[in-house]
């Protein structure tokens, strides 16, 4: 009998995930190289009496990001290098190596190639980038390699994974956990830093959108307790 | 409803932002300031599925995890040491770097300080110190006698004197460069100091080795690109706005899930 109240209260706890998601795409729309997030939802089936027909309930079932490229802001930094296209800069953290869109390096007090949280860049043999103190310009090519007062020094890697193998780990890095592939014609672009890829428009309408269905199922559980409750006055005055 | 707190971490992170435009802005005519930017980064993600769980007994793997991000946070405000545009003041004590490099004061604790601003002034004793009185390292003392005195690109002082018609070498004025820029610690008054980040300082004769040249009677203005500014500024100000949105929005919410009964 309780059946409504359960699929509609399935509805709404998966709503209240989808509200943190979109609070989580608004609160990230400044965050160079974020990357929008959607949630999957999948019907659950639930096996009941032979004789009945069997109900369905929603239910999260996964989780999506979007890779669509952020738009590209001018800083004229010369350590800012955006990606124009699909890959992932190659970091090292303590924990093992990761991924990155975020392309607002600097360097380190040993002169090595540094995200903003202390970690290496990593070159496309798998190795730091040290930037000599002397250099006066630093120039990045299309192609990632880096070249300070016109001598190469090494060359940024760009690399590739299945989506479906990543995840996020905050601070703007993500783990890969299967295989990555480098990409044999990365494009960079120096002196420019990829913006979030939140669309703010479609995040509001989204917002608006998940709001309304939340209300729409208060008033479906609203409407089925006044149904049973008069079904159970109807039954006592008999 | 976590969506309050992570709209929460938004706004934080947007008010930040308007900190750090208003501080450039309010900056846009110090001599040699340099434009500070907000960076962000995501917070931790909650893993609610783990992309490549087993999603039943017949091994078959999730394609997709469910992971919650929890929202933003200031990752860095990060200082761009771009050259500004050098202005023409004819004072003889004002000098411009063209290039990268830092002269080197002396705090009164002994410690010494770095900066970028040129606005030197000449005590009474001939010592060269900046406009907050500190003295410029290299204990360089301007005879009281001296009609006038000549600072070249490459640092070298002269000193000329009535009476005679070729300069005397005074001294010589250094520059410091870090191998990390980024990484020093801005003490205001237009001073910087070393850290663990920015390196140990390396000074040398400027011009040479990747320092840049002193151009005497020039001073460098701020670097703050105003339009860029307030086109940040407008930005910050509707990301905040759309945060809020988020706010009202889980608070409706929660107020219909406390009408039900």
């Amino acid at each position: 009998m309780n059946n409504t109240v359960y699929v509609a209260l399935s509805k709404q706890a998966g709503l209240a995930k989808e509200l943190n998601s979109v609070a989580n795409n608004i609160a990230n729309v400044s965050t160079a190289g974020y990357r929008r997030e959607g949630m999957l939802f999948s019907e659950y089936v639930r096996a009941l009496e032979p004789q009945d027909r069997s109900i369905s309930q929603a239910n999260i079932g996964g989780h999506y990001f979007d890779a669509t490229p952020g738009a590209l802001t001018q800083t004229g930094g010369q350590f800012d290098v955006a990606i124009e296209g699909e890959g992932y800069f190659q970091v090292e953290t303590p924990f093992g190596e990761r991924l990155t869109r975020h392309g607002g390096f600097m360097v380190d007090a040993e002169g090595q190639l540094i995200t903003s949280d202390g970690h290496r860049v990593l070159g496309d043999g798998g190795s730091p980038i040290a930037i000599p103190a002397e250099a006066t310009s630093i120039t990045i090519a299309q192609d990632g390699s880096i070249a300070a007062d016109g001598a190469p020094i090494g060359r940024i890697g760009l690399v590739t994974a299945d989506p479906t193998t990543l995840a996020r780990e905050g601070a703007n890095l993500l783990r890969a956990d299967g295989e990555t592939t480098q990409i044999e014609n990365p494009k960079l672009r120096q002196g420019f830093i990829e913006e979030s890829n939140v669309n703010a428009v479609l995040e509001v309408s989204r917002l608006i959108e998940v709001q309304r269905a939340y209300e729409m199922g208060q008033q479906l559980l609203k409407d089925e307790d006044e149904r049973i409750s008069k079904t159970v006055d109807a039954m006592r005055r008999r | 409803m976590q969506a309050l707190r992570i709209a929460a971490t938004g706004m934080d992170a947007q008010q930040k932002r308007v900190e750090v435009v208003s501080n450039n802005i309010a900056n846009m005519s110090t001599t040699a300031y340099d434009t500070r930017r907000a960076e962000f980064a995501d917070l931790h993600y909650q893993q609610l599925r783990t992309p490549g769980a087993i999603s039943s007994s017949t091994g078959l793997i999730a394609p997709a995890g469910i992971e919650l991000g929890l929202g933003v946070r200031t990752s860095a405000i990060s200082v761009s040491h771009a050259q500004g545009s050098l202005r023409q003041t004819g004072g003889d004590l004002d000098l411009a770097i063209e290039g990268r490099g830092w002269f080197e004061v002396t705090l009164p604790s002994g410690d010494p300080a770095f900066t970028r601003d040129g606005t030197f002034k000449k005590t009474g004793e001939g010592l060269i110190v900046n406009s907050e009185g500190y003295p410029l390292a290299g204990d360089l003392t301007i005879p009281q006698d001296a009609r006038s005195i000549t600072i070249n690109a490459n640092g070298e002082v002269f000193a000329y004197f009535d009476g005679e018609t070729e300069g005397q070498q005074i001294g010589e004025l250094q520059l410091t460069i870090f191998v990390n820029e980024k990484g020093l610690e801005a003490l205001g008054g237009n001073l910087f100091r070393e850290t663990q980040a920015s390196g140990a300082p390396i000074p040398g004769e400027p011009g040479l080795d990747g320092r840049g040249a002193i151009r005497q009677g020039f001073l460098e203005e701020s670097s703050v690109d105003v339009v860029a500014q307030i086109a940040d500024l407008i930005e910050a100000q509707r990301g905040y706005e759309l945060n809020s949105k988020v706010i009202s929005a889980a608070d409706q919410m929660l107020g219909s899930t406390t009408q039900i009964r």
